[in-house]
């Protein structure tokens, strides 16, 4: 079986946040950075899947973005993965989702994946897209925010987590992929022989430009921390008093009862 | 020059802070309270690689560099300065000596079991009347046919109530003073070892500090280590290397103590504002987290000096001095912007305070390695 693993390298969201000179993003001067959370999940998951098959096996992680994602690359390989493609790209914080979609469905389709993990979303941008895309692209069956995954004879059962604490459960046939949300797993810890081996297996560094052909449909205009909020209003006194005060208010500060 | 760790030591970083963080960080309080580290904790760290770092993976060992271990003792160190101390007198005193001098024989017996944490080690040199002055060992050792006959006692003896595997240090002639002196590997569950007691400390209480009574403990030729009469040398060699590990574990201490100081400082507020926003907090940091930037400059400097094969002795000794007397001082602030908090057992700081001082002591005291760096310069 051959599996993908997609992750991304974001910033510690305890960092501190200001707009970069363009305000199109966040200045990445001086930030820490780790593996995006739901990717971590994701390659637990297709590590175990990859420790199920066995030799006959063979699992890729694969991350885009410039020489600081060789990192969270590193980690991915300590914690099982067989070998990493490097998708160099000094520019990945301007890409919207299609293009990402875009870039890694120009490297997958070549290879033919039996199954692909992503995570849910990431932490820093969220738009959750990207899996789901990345499924369609390539033209196969897609399970969104899995917190259950087996796989068996080429038929993967996933369990979602939908709204209001609802849960689904769906059969697919590979290839597949799953993007994969808190809850499926507990993600291993590198351990350090495990590390020291990771500096063995091999890195494929191949530039962006080899595999995008796309336009972004999607532009950030901008990008501002939230504006301040005035502080709240607290209404006191017995409760009719506080009926008449709140009425007050709405008429005054807002249009509900014009 | 480059002052960034790389890529591989970032993963590592980040891969035992992780660890750290779940899995010693909840329980620091109880190792303190309990004097004791849970057996499961010791073995996830073993299972983790965290006692086999820098020995090389055919004999059990991780293989990284005396790098990435600094950075183990001191993101351990952090949350609990014992488990730091576990791990830093079990790889840089028993199972480093047995790299760097036993023989192929020697090192396949004993370094899997101590690499994977199986088994764990301690170095027994330090006696009720010789610590410094270890010339003075009054330990003997003879031979009887096919094994030495040891008998004598060793006190203070870091991870000694484990009862693993140890470096022993006993003199043939107590006349020939540090000529005398040979190195042997000992079992510690052998017959004719006996433990007198497991001290209570003033800090890193979850830290075993044992004292032993050897009485005809026999031990086979084939466990001398290196060759007779090198004892003293072996010694040296393995608390220099072991100064790295102390300089680790006393950084680790002082940063931690520094991250809950620098926490506390912006939520405290006394007259209307967090206490960051007073100089005279703001200067307690500044100073604090300076001496903490070059404790670690020293520190990774001799780590990277060893790796390289070059010659570390003075910056060995500088890095254990000046880290220790960092963590002794920025333990003390941390405690004193606390407030009355800090003088509380419920909040950290007053642990890491306790922890720090024996950083200045053990592994040769500040004295000693101030004789070291002066005796360096002065040659």
């Amino acid at each position: 079986m051959k599996i993908l693993v997609c992750i991304k390298q974001v910033p510690d969201l305890e960092s501190r946040f200001k707009p970069n000179a363009s305000n199109t993003w966040f200045d990445e001067a001086d930030l820490a950075y780790r593996m995006n959370e739901y990717d971590e999940y994701a390659v637990e998951q297709a590590v175990q899947l990859r420790e199920e098959c066995g030799d006959s096996s063979d699992l890729t992680v694969l991350s885009i973005g410039p020489d600081r994602v060789v990192e969270a690359i590193k980690k991915a390989l300590a914690m099982g993965c067989d070998r990493a493609v490097h998708i160099q790209d000094q520019a990945v914080s301007s890409r919207d989702p299609w293009q990402i979609a875009s870039i890694i469905s120009a490297y997958a389709r070549e290879h033919k994946f039996d199954l692909i993990f992503t995570g849910m979303q990431s932490q820093d941008r969220g738009s959750a897209q990207v899996g789901a895309m990345l499924a369609e692209l390539l033209g196969v069956s897609c399970a969104t925010t899995v917190v259950g995954f087996s796989c068996k004879d080429n038929v993967v059962t996933a369990k979602r987590e939908l709204e209001g604490g609802v849960k689904g459960v769906m059969r697919m046939k590979t290839p597949a992929l799953v993007t994969c949300q808190l809850g499926l797993n507990i993600p291993r810890y590198p351990t350090l022989p495990n590390i020291m081996k990771a500096k063995k297996k091999e890195i494929i560094a191949l530039p962006v430009a080899d595999l995008l052909k796309e336009e972004s449909l999607a532009k950030t205009t901008s990008f501002h921390p939230p504006a301040k909020k005035g502080g709240g209003l607290l209404v006191e006194g017995d409760i009719a008093d506080q009926v008449d005060k709140v009425l007050a208010l709405l008429k005054e500060k807002t249009a509900v009862l014009r | 020059m480059d002052f960034e760790l790389s890529q591989d030591h970032k993963v590592l970083q980040s891969a035992v802070r992780d660890f750290v963080e779940k899995e010693i960080k909840p329980i620091a309080m109880k190792i303190d309270e309990d004097h004791m580290i849970p057996d499961d904790l010791v073995t996830k760290m073993g299972e983790m690689g965290l006692l086999g770092s820098y020995l090389p993976e055919e004999y059990g060992g991780a293989g990284l560099d005396m790098l990435s271990y600094a950075i183990v003792v001191e993101e351990v160190s952090k949350a609990c300065g014992s488990s730091g101390v576990l791990i830093s007198a079990h790889t840089s005193l028993c199972s480093g000596p047995i790299y760097t001098f036993g023989t192929k024989e020697q090192k396949q017996k004993w370094l899997p079991a101590l690499n994977t944490g199986e088994i764990i080690g301690c170095f027994l040199l330090t006696e009720p009347d010789a610590g410094s002055d270890a010339g003075g060992t009054a330990t003997t050792y003879r031979r009887e046919g096919d094994e030495f006959i040891i008998n004598g006692s060793k006190t203070f003896i870091t991870n000694g109530g484990y009862q693993g595997t140890g470096i022993l240090l006993a003199s043939y002639d107590r006349s020939l003073k540090h000529k005398g002196i040979s190195a042997f590997i000992v079992d510690l569950k052998s017959p004719g070892v006996s433990i007198l007691k497991n001290e209570k400390k003033l800090g890193i209480r979850g830290s075993y500090t044992t004292a032993f009574a050897f009485d005809d403990l026999r031990v086979p030729v084939e466990n001398l280590l290196g060759q007779e009469g090198k004892g003293f040398n072996i010694a040296m060699d393995t608390l220099n290397g072991g100064r790295i590990g102390i300089a680790s574990q006393a950084l680790g201490i002082a940063g931690g103590a520094f991250e809950r100081a620098l926490a506390y400082s912006k939520e405290r507020k006394q007259f209307g504002q967090p206490i960051s926003e007073f100089q005279a907090i703001q200067f307690k940091l500044a100073d604090m987290w300076t001496r903490i930037e070059t404790s670690k400059l020293l520190t990774y400097k001799a780590a990277c000096l060893k790796d390289a094969k070059r010659n570390y002795t003075m910056e060995s000794a500088m890095c254990k001095m000046h880290a220790s007397e960092t963590a002794t001082f920025v333990t003390k602030e941390a405690l004193q912007i606390h407030g009355g908090y800090g003088y509380i057992a419920d909040y950290e700081v007053e642990r890491m305070f306790r922890d720090a001082k024996i950083t200045e002591i053990y592994e040769g005291t500040n004295e000693v390695q101030r004789v070291v760096i002066s005796k360096l310069l002065l040659s």
